[in-house]
């Protein structure tokens, strides 16, 4: 008997069982029927092993992007595993955005171990990191894998959002018109989350002849996409009587004279009753959202500067100029406001910032200097508003901030031996760091526990290594 | 100082934590009597919490370690501490002879991937020392008591083998039921009626025999369901065949003989091992080709060291370290990685194919190595053949390991297959917890590589590619 003579003869045997079967089979083993059940048993089941596995009829045809990033050294795999393994947030956007910068991409083997951070930050880390996020997306939804620098306006509602938007945004500078009418293209395919995202973008060289696609668009099926246009709309329409936000906000700022020798105008913010201390901030973001600052002054007959000296002595309405100034990108006035109201950028850290505004590297140093005012802290601004600092800047703050933030008293009680706690603020302070502080801090971290600087320390490391990769 | 790099210190840490606590300790102030032999082994005493302070160990050669605090982590804060302090070379380790606690531990040590010389020496002296002790003192040796003691023992072997064979017998009657009952469904009760077999395998002193019967379960259910009733009947086959060879092993070959006696349960001490004559040594450049982790179902882990010699010559070019911890130790790595370079002399288990080794002497130890392994340039297909030849020798060869050049990985669903890169004449699968570890290969047109083959499917150790080296852990 042969092999396939004894699987052909063995194998329904012992599949189905003997004792449902005649056993007849089993006697060409022996007389013994026990004993040839077991030579059945080990023969069959060896000449099975011998049978080769099948191959599958078919493989899925891989397609993995060229990408033309570099790999990051080998040196720093290991170091970038360690310090995202339990690092914050805040390490972990640094890391991305100096990839970026430096066109870096993670080792491709290091994927699966950094599936969280490629997820998060995939936009930033090239075209193998983007395909490895979508290799379970349906074909229909993907996306292609292009730089924003590489993007043309044929091909620009292939990539992932992140590109698209600044793509849109930098459109809009050069050619305005053309921006508009590419979004009015895509508009109808594009996701809410998109909608927004590129809508926000006509915010740069918002002008009349937006006016039309806006109107189109006034009765879109998100609420966010619908605020965003009545926004721009009320910005290009200019007139007070035609804001309804504007006139109700009107009826509550009450309007005085104050000063003994010279008067002067005062103004002052009534709340509601029913808006509690925690919804403070959230009320006066959603009640001035769709003004600017131009109609507000228009409607209290006064100079924009004149705006914030009349508000000195109300902190919320002081907030309220100071949110509609960093909107619109008027940093001396921001400067003015935070010049009084220091803590204006820990109160708007605790506000979502769903349609912001892309800034680039020079607006975002002058709003940060205008914004955060470190030798005027008191109290302390708390870890989500260092956070939300680092995520609104993409980057690190100007030398000149991070020299006061690292002499300023918040800081430096960070540093007390005593202190207890993690090492969130550490490394977030490490994130926003500019290269050329980085000795400063390495030197203020020495006496700390180890387990507090060691997450801040590594990444200052590995920034500085991987700035220098050429 | 060679064998323990900072890189190394970093893997042997249990997780970040350690290392944290460790990096604390690293200041000399804390430590007393740090010292060194010369020949790779450090000690020093740290105080803890404790009244007394802890006493750590650290072979270099091997990464091996003892702390006599009560940690549950290994290694400890302390050992890491120790090995951090030598591997910065900023602390000077002062030349001293072994205390006799460090000599204590060099004694005990139980470890299968390697005794330094030191402890070579230390048994030879030993040795030496009891021998004199006989010529000098030979009224203390009571030769019946030597007589009773050789016949107690020549008694248990016996009893055992009865045992055994008894066991062999519950076992056939045990697979004739399975096989009357049909093994379609075996899978569907595989658990509970492996238990029991196992442990009348067990009471019957068969252990080994009795871990391969506990581990089956977990085997078939790893598989598809369409493909458990034939490994059913491959898995049961070939517990009757290792019965069978058990009860004529009188007829095999000695190297066979030893194969299934190993198999059943019967172990041999290094000790043994070492005085055993015609035992395969072989000494050269060995490169760590792959480790395992794995918890068995007797909540032993075995970490395996998989060991591929680069130099041309007789004798075989893979061998296998393999060292159990309780799973409570918490140890979860052994003492090398993947790519370390050492030169060694291997001592062989005796076998039809000898894979399965003791380090008998370190001559420069394990250090890493960014270089490819040269694993040769035998194609999948050619490495597959190997398996089977070595299956037609062992026939209940469990796992072989497979060192092959110019393949690829493909997926076919969610499964990712191992395969020749020029043919679709093999399709290997690849086991399923190292499908998304092992995916970003899918990118790569060509690697050479190691996996150990169980039949079923292949656990991918090393990967050496374009990219750099890809690590199965």
């Amino acid at each position: 008997m042969n092999t396939e003579e004894l699987r052909a003869n063995m194998l329904p045997v012992l599949l189905s069982g003997a004792r449902r079967e005649s056993g007849e089979e089993l006697l060409m083993l022996g007389s013994d029927r026990e004993h040839s059940l077991l030579r059945a048993l080990s023969l069959t089941g060896q000449s099975l092993r011998f049978t080769r596995r099948p191959v599958p009829s078919e493989f899925a045809v891989e397609h993995w992007p060229r990408d033309e990033r570099r790999i990051v050294p080998d040196r720093l795999r290991r170091p970038i595993l360690r310090l995202l393994d339990r690092s914050t947030e805040d390490a972990a956007r640094a890391l991305a955005l100096v990839f970026d910068r430096q066109k870096l991409r993670p080792h491709p083997f290091d994927l699966p171990m950094l599936d969280g951070f490629v997820h998060r930050h995939a936009d930033r880390l090239g075209a193998t990191a983007q395909f490895w996020v979508q290799r379970q997306t349906p074909s229909q939804q993907l996306r292609g894998y292009f730089e924003a620098d590489e993007l043309t306006p044929k091909n620009w509602t292939e990539s992932s959002l992140r590109p698209r938007v600044k793509f849109l945004k930098e459109l809009r500078k050069q050619d305005a018109g053309s921006a508009r009418k590419l979004l009015e293209q895509c508009w109808a395919g594009e996701s809410p989350d998109n909608r927004v995202q590129l809508l926000s973008t006509l915010q740069t060289g918002l002008s009349a002849e937006d006016r039309q696609f806006l109107e189109s668009i006034q009765k879109d099926r998100a609420p966010r996409v619908r605020a965003i246009v009545h926004k721009q709309l009320a910005l290009l329409s200019g007139e007070a009587g035609d804001n309804a936000a504007l006139t109700a906000c009107m009826e509550r700022i009450q309007r005085s004279k104050t000063g003994l020798l010279k008067k002067r105008a005062a103004l002052k913010l009534e709340l509601p009753a029913n808006v509690k201390e925690h919804e403070t901030n959230r009320w006066i973001q959603e009640q001035f959202a769709e003004m600017n600052i131009a109609q507000l002054a228009h409607a209290c007959e006064m100079l924009d500067r004149e705006l914030v000296e009349a508000a000195e002595k109300d902190e919320n309405l002081l907030f309220a100029l100071a949110l509609m100034s960093s909107r619109e990108k008027r940093i001396d006035l921001l400067d003015a406001i935070t010049n009084e109201l220091p803590e204006a950028w820990g109160r708007m850290s605790e506000l979502s910032w769903d349609d912001d505004l892309e800034r680039d590297r020079e607006e975002a140093d002058a709003w940060a200097a205008a914004l955060v005012k470190p030798k005027k802290w008191l109290p302390p601004v708390p870890f989500p508003a260092w956070s939300w600092l680092h995520r609104q800047m993409e980057g690190h703050l100007p030398t000149t901030i991070m020299r006061d933030v690292l002499g300023s008293k918040a800081w430096k009680e960070q540093l007390e031996p005593e202190k207890k706690g993690g090492s969130e603020f550490v490394q977030v302070i490490c994130a926003l760091c500019p290269r050329e502080l980085r000795g400063m801090v390495r030197a203020q971290l020495e006496p700390l526990e180890a387990d507090r600087k060691d997450k801040g320390w590594m990444l200052l490391d590995i920034l500085d290594e991987l700035e220098n990769v050429r | 100082m060679a064998g323990i790099s900072l890189e190394k210190i970093e893997e042997l840490a249990p997780d970040q934590a350690s290392l944290i606590a460790a990096r604390k300790l690293v200041k000399p102030g804390g430590w007393s009597g740090l010292s060194s032999d010369r020949a790779g082994l450090i000690w020093g005493e740290c105080q803890g919490s404790g009244s007394s302070p802890y006493r750590v160990i650290v072979s270099e050669a091997d990464a091996d370690y003892k702390c006599t605090c009560p940690s549950r982590k290994f290694p400890c804060k302390h050992s890491l501490a120790l090995m951090w302090m030598r591997a910065e070379g900023k602390v000077a380790f002062e030349a001293a002879g072994t205390p006799e606690w460090v000599q204590d531990w060099l004694r005990r040590r139980r470890t299968s991937s390697g005794a330094s010389a030191e402890s070579e020496k230390d048994d030879a002296s030993r040795a030496k020392s009891l021998a004199g002790a006989v010529v000098e003192e030979p009224d203390e040796v009571d030769p019946k008591a030597v007589a009773r003691a050789a016949a107690a023992r020549d008694r248990a072997r016996r009893e055992r083998e009865d045992a055994i064979v008894a066991g062999l017998d519950d076992l056939d009657t045990w697979l004739v039921d399975q096989a009357e009952a049909g093994l379609a469904g075996f899978a569907g009760h595989a658990g509970k009626s492996c238990r029991s077999i196992a442990q009348r395998l067990v009471d019957a002193k068969a252990p080994g025999l009795a871990s391969r019967v506990d581990a089956l379960p977990n085997r078939i259910y790893g598989l598809p369901e369409s493909a458990r009733p034939m490994a059913a009947v491959e898995q049961l086959g070939q517990l009757h065949l290792i019965a069978e060879a058990y009860r004529r092993h009188e007829s095999l070959s000695a190297d066979l003989r030893a194969d299934v006696r190993r198999e059943v349960g019967w172990t041999q001490s290094r000790e043994a091992l070492l005085s055993e004559e015609g035992t395969v040594t072989v000494s050269g450049s060995w490169r760590v080709a792959g480790t395992v982790s794995e918890v068995q179902p007797d909540r032993l882990r075995r970490l395996e060291t998989w060991l591929w010699r680069e130099d041309p010559g007789e004798g075989p070019r893979i061998a296998a370290l393999v060292d159990y911890v309780p799973v409570v130790a918490g140890q979860t790595k052994g003492a090398y990685r993947t790519g370390e370079q050492m030169q060694a002399t291997l001592l062989f288990y005796r076998s039809a194919r000898p894979l399965r080794a003791l380090v008998r002497e370190v001559i420069s130890p394990a250090e890493e190595r960014d270089s490819e392994i040269a694993l040769g340039d035998r194609d999948l297909l050619k490495a597959y053949s190997e398996y089977e030849e070595a299956m037609a020798t062992i026939p209940w060869l469990n796992v072989s390991p497979l060192s092959f050049a110019d393949t690829r990985l493909r997926r076919n669903g969610e499964r990712l297959f191992l395969c020749p890169a020029e043919n679709d004449e093999l399709a290997l699968p690849l086991i399923s917890s190292q499908a998304e570890a092992a995916s970003p290969l899918l990118a790569i047109e060509r690697f050479s590589g190691f996996g150990l083959w169980d039949g079923y499917t292949c656990r991918l150790c090393l990967a050496q590619t374009p990219l750099g080296r890809w690590v199965g852990e």
